[in-house]
């Protein structure tokens, strides 16, 4: 019986195998490729040109700034949506996670346009801040908000997954043996999801970065590293912009990195 | 103490039902019940993880049914441990220790010191269970509640372990309250033995009650009785024939004359019980083989015929039929060797009015 089973799976075997093969071959050709052209072109000359290009390096420190700020403060409002939404059950939670999902499948120009009719002088919300001496629109401010807006959701996410992945009756442990539900959380919670919740701020860190369309529409100016790549290639053309764009694509390797690092050793939580 | 009172609880699609029973200070309760009947919410909804939904808990005389875990001070050790992965054994056992002392003696005294340096990952699931058991006494809690804390060890260890549980708990006078599925250990370690299933509380009482008058048949074969037979209950209050004349009265301190017919036979008890429907339970313990009709006290003696031998170890289960009634005995192998018990052979089966149990 398991000798026909092998046999016949056997038979059938190199088809899918070859068809497999074929696809991912295709499609991680056609991922890398691209990638890999750019840092072959522009690489070396972006490298160089960042000793010498003062805007390439003040559109990568702002980026990296506004980037650790948004993902700071995604962390820090997050955290607690995340928990709650892996542990407690209530009611219209379906509809507050389709909320905290939504950034993610509108265009993000249109989350740009978004953000300009809340935030904008012309807005309540936008008008009070102004009068408080806090410009959003046209400042770094506006990149924290469009990157916070567009990445936040990718951090919650994980971290809620982070979260489910512990057993709430470690907690429940944890609270018998004395410990407030803060302290429990604190001592065993956040110690055994660690992992997952750095590696959801770095992919939330990675996505601000790359960040563009929202952004594009709330500051043009100061330019983080995707809108300068950008206005280089519309502005001087493809031979200029190539090298602000190898360099982009080199330092995305850094998030890359310590993701696979982080991902490398599951914590896991087996009771 | 733990008093539960109609004390009902939640856990997703699982509904613990107005569950009743009280395990007085420094006694040692056993909650027993097929898989899914609750066990461990019971535990949970006690220790305050699940929230009660309505009645009322008491632990030590205080009414704790809204107090938070941490007040509690009710301990809990669940089955698979749950020892924290990002802590050391030691630390393990000393997260809530009324002082690092009592975590080392206790760690000492149930073999879990020799565990301290070892990572909580390469622990087997007997090792977690006496870490487990370390950490929750380390706490010295006035109540400890135990989710099948010994089925992960070996048998000698179990039986150490099971020793040093019951020795802390007399010592310390810690409230107990285990869940088991070993009826042995129900009875080793139980003052009071409580029966849930479907998230009710079926029964509780000392094991000893439970076991040998059950509430209901299908409590009766839960607790492995072998012998349920459906049949007819009448009462003799009226005929009285076994009370001597000039009596004044055949009904005395609630013991009644009762006939029970089960299709050809008829038994003979005593008891407690209204006329009708009913089941009869005998524990196969109780009834007694013989070659010959026997001449002594018991009531009730049926000669039948030995469809069945089957010895486990020291014990021989003798089946056999009379009029078509099936009825399982117990006896020593010992015995059954004595005898030679084999199928076909006629035997007389013998037990006393008070081995039947009416539910």
């Amino acid at each position: 019986m398991t000798g026909q089973t092998t046999g016949s799976a056997r038979g059938s075997q190199p088809w899918v195998a070859v068809i497999a093969a074929l696809a991912s071959s295709l499609l991680l050709l056609f991922l890398a490729a691209p990638i890999g052209q750019l840092i072959g072109a522009g690489g070396a000359e972006g490298v160089r040109q960042f000793s010498r290009d003062a805007e390439l390096r003040g559109a990568l420190l702002l980026t990296a700034l506004t980037a650790t700020t948004a993902t700071l403060l995604g962390v820090l409002g997050g955290t607690p949506l995340a928990y709650l939404l892996a542990r407690r059950e209530f009611r219209g939670r379906a509809v507050l996670s389709a909320v905290l999902d939504l950034p993610l499948l509108i265009p993000h120009p249109v989350a740009g346009i978004a953000l300009l009719l809340m935030l904008g002088r012309e807005s309540a919300v936008g008008g009070a801040l102004l009068a408080g001496g806090l410009r959003v629109v046209g400042t770094p401010l506006g990149i924290v908000a469009a990157m916070l807006f567009v990445a936040a959701p990718l951090f919650i996410s994980g971290a809620r997954e982070a979260f489910a992945k512990v057993d709430a009756r470690f907690e429940a442990v944890a609270r018998t043996l004395g410990d407030t539900p803060q302290r429990a959380f604190l001592r065993v919670t956040l110690p055994l999801s660690r992992r997952g919740l750095v590696a959801s701020a770095v992919v939330m860190w990675a996505r601000a970065v790359s960040e563009f369309g929202a952004i594009v529409v709330l500051t043009y100016n100061p330019k983080v590293a995707s809108v300068l790549s950008y206005d280089r290639f519309t502005s001087f053309g493809l031979r200029e912009a190539l090298p602000v764009a190898a360099v982009l694509a080199l330092l995305a390797l850094i998030p890359l990195t310590a993701l696979r690092t982080l991902r490398g050793a599951d914590d896991g939580a087996a009771p | 103490m733990i008093e539960c009172r109609a004390l009902s609880a939640r856990r997703g699609r699982f509904h613990l039902a107005d569950v009743t029973f009280t395990v007085p200070t420094g006694q040692y309760g056993v909650v027993i019940g097929p898989a899914g009947s609750g066990k461990t919410t019971l535990l949970e909804t006690i220790a305050g993880v699940i929230p009660a939904d309505s009645g009322s808990l008491w632990l030590h005389g205080a009414d704790c049914t809204r107090q938070v875990p941490e007040a509690r001070g009710a301990g809990l050790v669940y089955q698979h441990a749950f020892l924290f992965p990002h802590l050391s054994v030691a630390a393990n056992i000393a997260y809530g220790a009324e002082t690092p002392e009592l975590a080392e003696s206790v760690a000492r005294r149930f073999g879990a010191d020799a565990l301290t340096n070892r990572p909580v990952r390469a622990l087997s699931g007997g090792e977690r269970q006496l870490v487990a058991l370390a950490r929750a006494f380390a706490r010295r809690p006035p109540v400890v509640l135990l989710d099948e804390p010994f089925s992960a060890l070996d048998p000698r260890r179990r039986t150490l372990v099971r020793r040093e549980v019951r020795a802390l708990h007399r010592e310390w006078g810690i409230t107990t309250l285990q869940v088991t599925h070993d009826f042995t250990e129900a009875g080793l370690l139980g003052d009071v033995a409580i029966l849930l299933d479907g998230g009710r509380a079926l029964q509780s009482g000392t094991p000893d009650e439970l076991f040998r008058r059950p509430a209901s048949p299908d409590i009766a074969e839960f607790l492995g009785a072998e012998n349920v037979l459906a049949g007819t209950v009448q009462v003799l209050a009226e005929q009285a024939p076994d009370w001597l004349d000039g009596e004044p009265s055949p009904i005395a301190h609630g013991n009644h004359a009762i006939e029970f017919t089960t299709g050809p036979l008829t038994l003979y008890t005593v008891g407690d019980f209204p006329a009708g429907a009913g089941y009869a339970v005998i524990r196969a313990e109780e009834i007694v083989l013989s070659l010959d009709l026997p001449s002594g006290s018991a009531r009730n003696r049926f000669r039948g015929l030995i469809t069945e031998v089957a010895t486990l170890g020291a014990l021989t289960r003798v089946t056999l039929e009379v009029a078509g009634v099936p009825l399982i005995s117990s006896l020593t192998t010992r015995s059954a060797k004595e005898f030679a018990f084999r199928a076909g052979m006629p035997v007389t089966a013998s037990f006393k009015a008070m081995a039947v149990h009416l539910c």
